[in-house]
């Protein structure tokens, strides 16, 4: 069963076209590794995947289900979180408030088990000392984990995280590669996109290649990673 | 306090006033305070509810209450249809269409009468309502409406819905991808409120026994909600409360005295205030003990 179906996204900003019928597809319990150089068209996707912005054309099934007309709420409740590239916070509420947000209107808890399971993914992500601080008192790093609880805590099956692992340094990076190693365990799936080779490559059962809006090669990690095509568009004419 | 047998007419005159505009401006709080909505035409449902009252009492012959009651329900429906699009407006996009409403809402009651050939508002003349003995009636009506509005604004620090106003109120897109419909939460806080100031506009029309547009309809109506919560203290349920009070007294005090300079000290206490205490009156037992306000630098 696909968890996840991109057929023929196209996404146009006047001239521009930043998506050029992308399809894709993601089965349950996959991770999956979206890379490509700066302006492929990376964010984008995982925004119109996640309800943020719309397509120009084509669509986006979650379990065979459209979420053509539905909004990021909407397709949050329907079980796609998306974290921010930038990470978001709720600056004047606590940290466990932060998350608590997630689990009561991703995942429709009531407030006892929201608070619980708020602090259990705190705990999950290395956070939990950090419950009853103030979230505007979080380093970068910390926002990471922080945004990475609360896509948890919606109960989402599938989590889109978008350069979760910007900012931070090599022993972090592995310590999150574990962390989503083990999410996945849980059961979720998993659309990841990452400036870090070296961690996509850890990570990804599958991998997507995009350029200038296009897919230009899609499989195993290593075998996408020895495709010339790739390494072109990586590195120029000039290495091949 | 709940006793207002034992003390005498003016101080009670004082005590109605101050839960009067306690209830405003607590209204306007639970959208602005929490959801971070700046709505500039709450005054649209004051006027609204005075003249549906109004027009109960007079050509319907209802009793108060019942027309209150109508005069909420009718503030309900139109704070539904109308939140439905402008609560869609960010920033101050909604600020700016809020005001041009409650702008527009005074222009159609003052040419109802004349359009629709239904005498309800009295066009620029108004209309009167009947007389009523004593002040007891509005005491406690305004002092209820006072507690239902601290007493949500209580309940949305602890609760599911609160923390999706919260939420929205702090960070929308956030709370968008989250799963919080911000338009639904935005709108029921909208439309409740609509509801307690229509209420509240219903009864200080029969208390004066006159109503007309001009006044009810007054965007310093509006504006005396804002500058007392922000007084007070924005998103807490006492600021708005200690606002009301704070302000209400100060003319009450300074009205007396400087019959015709009062004005310009006011205008220097709410200079002055947000200055000193940038989190409202809320802030200054922090003040007190000698800690820094959140929010100053």
């Amino acid at each position: 069963m696909k968890i996840l179906d991109v057929r023929k996204v196209r996404k146009q900003f006047g001239a521009l076209v930043a998506l050029h019928d992308v399809d894709l597809t993601l089965e349950e319990g996959e991770i999956l590794g979206v890379i490509g150089p700066n302006g492929a068209g990376k964010s984008t996707l995982f925004n119109i995947v996640a309800g943020l912005d719309n397509p120009t054309a084509g669509a986006v099934y979650f379990r065979g289900r459209s979420t053509a007309g539905l909004g990021a709420d909407a397709v949050c409740r329907l079980g796609i979180a998306k974290t921010f590239q930038i990470p978001q916070l709720y600056p004047r509420l606590r940290v466990e408030e932060n998350v608590l947000v997630a689990a009561l209107y991703g995942h429709g808890s009531d407030l006892a088990t929201g608070r619980k399971d708020a602090r259990d993914w705190l705990a999950f992500v290395g956070l939990g000392a950090k419950a009853d601080s103030p979230a505007d008192s979080l380093s970068v790093s910390e926002r990471r984990r922080a945004d990475l609880a609360r896509v948890l805590a919606t109960g989402a099956p599938l989590l889109l995280l978008d350069e979760n692992m910007a900012g931070l340094n090599q022993a972090e990076v592995d310590g999150v590669v574990r962390l989503l190693r083990e999410v996945r365990a849980r059961g979720r799936s998993l659309l990841v996109t990452e400036h870090i080779m070296q961690a996509i490559l850890d990570l990804a059962d599958r991998v997507v290649v995009l350029n200038y809006g296009e897919k230009i090669a899609e499989g195993r990690p290593a075998d996408v990673m020895r495709d010339p095509v790739v390494v072109k568009a990586y590195l120029g004419d000039a290495v091949v | 306090m709940l006793l207002p047998l034992a003390i005498r007419p003016y101080p009670l005159r004082v005590a109605t006033v101050i839960f009067m505009w306690a209830a405003l401006a607590g209204s306007w709080n639970l959208l602005a305070g929490y959801a971070g909505a700046v709505d500039l035409g709450p005054v649209v449902y004051y006027g609204l509810g005075a003249f549906v009252t109004a027009a109960g009492m007079v050509k319907g012959g209802w009793p108060f209450i019942v027309s209150a009651a109508v005069a909420g329900v009718v503030a309900m429906i139109i704070a539904f249809l109308v939140g439905t699009p402008t609560l869609r407006l960010r920033g101050a996009y909604f600020a700016i269409g809020t005001l041009a409403l409650a702008e527009s809402g005074k222009q159609l009651a003052l040419a109802w009468d004349r359009l629709t050939k239904i005498p309800l508002t009295g066009g620029s003349a108004g209309i009167s309502l009947p007389l009523t003995r004593g002040y007891t009636l509005f005491y406690y009506v305004m002092l209820t409406l006072m507690a239902a509005v601290v007493a949500t604004a209580l309940w949305l620090r602890d609760s599911r819905f609160g923390y999706g106003l919260r939420a929205v109120g702090e960070n929308d897109r956030l709370a968008e991808a989250s799963g919080v419909d911000i338009h639904g939460l935005k709108r029921r806080v909208y439309v409740g409120s609509a509801l307690v100031i229509a209420l509240t506009g219903g009864t200080a029309g029969y208390w004066l026994s006159y109503v007309n547009a001009a006044e009810v309809f007054s965007a310093s109506v509006t504006f005396q909600m804002v500058v007392m919560t922000l007084l007070g203290g924005l998103g807490t349920p006492l600021g708005p409360v200690l606002g009301a009070a704070f302000l209400t007294l100060c003319s009450e005090f300074l009205g007396t005295r400087f019959v015709y300079h009062y004005l310009i000290a006011i205008g220097v206490i709410i200079v002055i205030i947000p200055l000193f205490l940038p989190a409202g009156l809320v802030g200054l037992p922090r003040l007190w003990r000698g800690e820094r306000a959140p929010g100053s630098a």
